[in-house]
């Protein structure tokens, strides 16, 4: 990983997920800190990213190297937890029940990852599709659900799920810039754990230890 | 040496770009304008538009409220102007004020401008000399402001309409 990476690509990158994750465009533009769960959820994507070598602290942080580029790693790994936990804010609905559903899918998810332990190459599959339908969900199903504007079978129909859901599916109406600004967040993020510094392949005696993925294939990593 | 450079250039803009995002978020500011108005505050370099400033007072003192802040807003965009927020808040008191009720909207609205001012100024004391105002600091403003939006047993005291507006 080049130096440049390190210190200006990545917290860079890290650091504007974080900002236009919480970025709400509406009357007034306001910004959202994420809530405690959303960085307990944070810290759980760390966990998940570290166990599969999608993400090498001790490439970032370690004794061999110099101080200055421990405070770049330190910074790296900071800057990545805000993104982490700033990605999950804003793909989690705003309020009622599927605030509820959005934020134990996510905690199910993370743990469920923990538990099978895949390897880099599929957690960020994973991410990729999990945070790809949660955009969907939220910013296209669920905004036209909760959409004033509309034909009238169109208010017929929320009128009944209204009814059906007690009112507890709608969402307050955002403005359309939100759902660019998150995509842009989310694709940005996306990008960001590619880039990461990724566990690489331990020699020992000149032998390659297989990772779990290269054993899947039963042949040597090229 | 060029890694060192890279290094220390990388975590310089790193820092300043963490400090205006906690920034963002710790002032919450609504448009373009307040953002930028609060950078160049927050360097010294914000300036009142003082011509709009006379002409935001100019409509005070004829009672043409909303013109006043539309002139306000115009000297003061940013937000940052302790006095021009004093004004923004009288504003809306003398506009929210009436004999028999008060104009909730608008003396919150009030109550937000003059917590901006109190804010912006230093020490929160500010003092306005000005002799067309019956009101002078911004203590006094917030407590009227705050009072006519409470609800409590002086609402029924029928004396209430001899009160007059400050």
């Amino acid at each position: 990983m080049t130096p440049a990476r390190e210190a200006v690509y990545l917290p860079v990158m890290a650091l504007t997920v974080a900002l236009l994750g919480g970025l709400r465009i509406g009357g007034p533009a306001v910004l959202h800190a994420p809530s405690l769960f959303a960085l307990v959820l944070g810290l759980l994507l760390m966990g998940v990213l570290i166990q599969s070598g999608a993400l090498a602290p001790d490439r970032l942080l370690s004794e061999s190297r110099p101080a200055l580029a421990n405070v770049n790693g330190f910074v790296v790994l900071l800057a990545l937890f805000l993104a982490c936990a700033q990605t999950f804010a804003a793909l989690t609905p705003d309020s009622g029940l599927p605030r509820i559903l959005f934020s134990v899918y996510f905690l199910i998810l993370m743990l469920n990852t923990l538990a099978a332990r895949p390897d880099r190459v599929r957690v960020l599959q994973s991410l990729t599709v999990t945070f790809g339908a949660a955009f969907v969900l939220n910013f296209v199903v669920l905004d036209a659900l909760s959409d004033p504007e509309g034909g009238r079978l169109k208010r017929v129909l929320q009128v009944l799920l209204e009814g059906i859901t007690l009112g507890a599916l709608s969402q307050p109406v955002r403005h359309p810039a939100t759902g660019y600004i998150t995509f842009v967040a989310i694709v940005l993020f996306l990008i960001m754990l590619s880039s990461l510094p990724r566990r690489l392949p331990r020699t020992s005696r000149g032998l390659i230890v297989l990772q779990p993925a290269d054993q899947n294939h039963r042949q040597l990593p090229h | 040496m060029r890694e060192t450079v890279v290094r220390v250039s990388g975590l310089a803009i790193t820092l300043a770009y963490a400090v205006l995002i906690g920034w963002l978020y710790a002032r919450q500011p609504t448009t373009i304008a307040e953002v930028t108005g609060g950078l160049s505050a927050a360097m010294g370099a914000y300036r009142v538009d003082q011509q709009a400033l006379e002409d935001g007072l100019r409509f005070f003192r004829r009672d043409q409220f909303s013109e006043a802040r539309a002139a306000f807003a115009r000297a003061d965009p940013g937000q940052q102007d302790a006095l021009t927020q004093f004004y923004i808040a009288y504003s809306y008191y003398r506009q929210g004020w009436g004999r028999l009720y008060q104009d909730d909207e608008l003396y919150r609205k009030g109550i937000e401008a003059i917590d901006r001012a109190i804010a912006l100024a230093p020490g929160g004391r500010i003092v306005v000399d000005d002799p067309t105002l019956r009101i002078h600091t911004a203590d006094e403003l917030r407590v009227e402001l705050d009072s006519g939006t409470r609800r409590d047993a002086s609402d029924l005291n029928p004396l209430r309409i001899f009160r007059e507006r400050k």
